[in-house]
């Protein structure tokens, strides 16, 4: 029961409490870039989510088989950013053959989650927070969860916001911003959630 | 371009925040002070210039079909360099950037840097390219950090600026003062672009 | 395939020259990092419990788990208290805190060494101010105003004032020496 309540606690943590997005300031390139229309929002927050589990998978077994063992610890970023590269690759040229058609929605955006640094964020946070291989999947999968979430939020908002009527020079990216903002005020209502 | 253009395009003109808007991450995450915002830049700026000076001086010898996989540990090793420096003699400043010193990796300014310019240029103009870009980055953080930290804490630099009585507004060095600050800055520069 | 080797080859010799570089560097930058840690830690100790000169790291797992504490002496080798980390979960991330008792186990001095609470709320736990109020007082009285204690909270901060003043006991309770009959659960 006690582990049960330990992971419940970690996805409330990944999901709001710590959101990746709207606390950490992780991944808000494809955030504020991906969030004009709905279905790419859905479709980006898909792929996010699947390669943000599989690279906290890759590198937290890469950090503790590879760099602990050699005391190589201090190559840990550019392994990472590799592993992480090579990852994204492997995975678009997997689904490319594998699967055309979940590639025709997610292939545009896989390219892009190389540089997202909710990724690369996620794979090192694991690492300085000591999670046991099983929590570190999980971090990655519900960190993942949580930036689908707010993304697909502001999609909804931006689809709304494209009639609104604005002063011209806040159209776009500025009103965009205020909008994160207000989402994040919203969200720091869920710190100091306890279990 | 002359050369003195060169160096200071990326302060206003071509400046990478507020104009190309890249490298958000960082810039929310670390301008909840001036200090952090300094740190932050001058690091970025360090890594932005040296890549830079490498990338150009390899462009030759590196094929372009392995340039993207090149240009990344390039980048990796001197943020990791910056890390390990900065660990050593500004602890401080170390441990308040935390986790966004190795995702210096990934901030899109240094990769767009590498691949826009300093594998096309010589490398004078790489550096001179590299210091300006992040310069006018840095800059961007000063202000964005200034006006957070004197709304936010009533200090500059961790100086006092008030008397006791002034109540600063908490939420502007909080996550939503991050993006609400950024979201008028845009606005305005937008304003200013129209005139 | 040729072609492909070559390329292969030239991202590795690429990235051997960056491991090597930075190895090198990390031979000259590693002992500083550790020896500034180590430095903290032990003005950190200074802090909580000036009237000891040397610490000695006691570390029994069966007693007291993960958590170590150091023994403080003074020039005479006597022995002039304790000193431990104490460490929960706070409003947004965990609270550690130095703690300096002496020999009475009544607490000497706290310093909050590391914390991600609320800037401007939680954060104020940092200050010199908040953190003098624990001195004299003994494990009993580690209670918050909100519940009945003595420990004045800071200004829109309970949670995190509780997590300080738990951690404190939590951390007594477990280091504590045998043959002692105030404990009790920490809720």
């Amino acid at each position: 029961m006690e582990f049960v309540g330990k992971i419940l606690f970690m996805a409330v943590m990944a999901i709001f409490v710590q959101n990746f997005v709207l606390m950490r300031f992780l991944g808000l390139c494809p955030y504020i870039g991906v969030s004009k229309k709905l279905d790419s929002a859905i479709g980006m927050g898909m792929a996010v989510i699947f390669v943000m589990t599989m690279a906290s998978t890759f590198t937290w077994l890469i950090h503790t088989y590879l760099l602990i063992p050699l005391h190589i610890e201090f190559l840990q970023t550019i392994a990472f950013i590799l592993t992480i590269a090579s990852l994204v690759q492997l995975v678009e040229m997997v689904i490319q053959k594998t699967a055309p058609a979940l590639y025709k929605s997610l292939g545009v955006f896989l390219p892009l989650i190389t540089t997202n640094c909710a990724v690369l964020g996620v794979a090192i946070l694991n690492i300085q927070s000591e999670y046991n291989f099983l929590f570190a999947i999980l971090n990655g999968l519900f960190g993942g969860i949580g930036f689908t979430l707010v993304l697909i939020l502001m999609a909804g908002i931006r689809e709304r916001l494209e009639r609104a009527e604005l002063p011209v020079s806040m159209k776009g990216m500025p009103i965009s911003m205020i909008v994160a903002g207000s989402m994040a005020l919203a969200f720091l209502g869920f710190s100091g959630l306890k279990f | 371009m002359t050369l003195f253009k060169e160096f200071t395009k990326g302060f206003i003109k071509e400046n990478p925040v507020f104009v190309m808007a890249l490298g958000l991450c960082p810039t929310l995450a670390v301008t909840s002070s001036v200090e952090n915002a300094i740190g932050m830049g001058l690091a970025t700026t360090f890594v932005l210039a040296f890549s830079n000076i490498f990338i150009s001086l390899l462009k030759n010898l590196i094929p372009s079909k392995i340039r993207i996989p090149a240009f990344i540990v390039v980048i990796a090793s001197f943020v990791t360099i910056v890390d390990m420096v900065m660990h050593a003699y500004v602890p401080a400043i170390h441990k308040s950037l935390g986790l966004f010193i190795p995702l210096i990796v990934v901030n899109c300014i240094i990769l767009g840097r590498a691949e826009a310019f300093a594998s096309k240029n010589n490398v004078f103009r790489s550096i001179l390219d590299g210091l300006g870009m992040g310069l006018g980055f840095t800059l961007a953080l000063i202000v964005i950090g200034g006006i957070r930290e004197i709304l936010g804490a009533g200090q500059f630099l961790g100086y006092n600026l008030f008397p006791e009585t002034f109540q600063p507004m908490l939420v502007a060095i909080l996550a939503p003062g991050a993006f609400i600050v950024m979201g008028l800055l845009m606005g305005l520069m937008n304003l200013k672009k129209k005139k | 395939m040729k072609y492909y080797l070559k390329l292969g080859f030239i991202l590795f010799i690429i990235t051997a020259i960056a491991s090597g570089v930075l190895a090198y560097l990390n031979t000259l930058t590693q002992p500083i990092i550790e020896e500034n840690q180590l430095l903290a830690q032990e003005k950190a100790r200074k802090e909580v419990l000036p009237s000891a000169l040397t610490f000695e790291e006691v570390f029994d797992e069966e007693v007291v788990g993960e958590t170590t504490y150091h023994i403080g002496k003074d020039a005479e080798d006597n022995i002039v208290g304790y000193t431990f980390v104490a460490s929960l979960y706070g409003y947004s991330g965990d609270v550690k805190t130095m703690v300096g008792v002496n020999t009475d186990l009544v607490i000497e001095k706290i310093k909050i060494i590391s914390q991600a609470e609320t800037p401007g709320l939680g954060a104020n736990c940092e200050k010199p101010e908040f953190q003098e109020q624990f001195s004299g007082k003994q494990k009993t009285e580690m209670k918050v105003d909100k519940d009945g204690g003595t420990i004045v909270s800071l200004t829109g901060a309970t949670i995190t004032t509780r997590t300080i003043a738990n951690s404190i006991k939590a951390a007594m309770n477990k280091l504590d020496f045998p043959a002692d009959e105030t404990k009790e659960g920490v809720e």
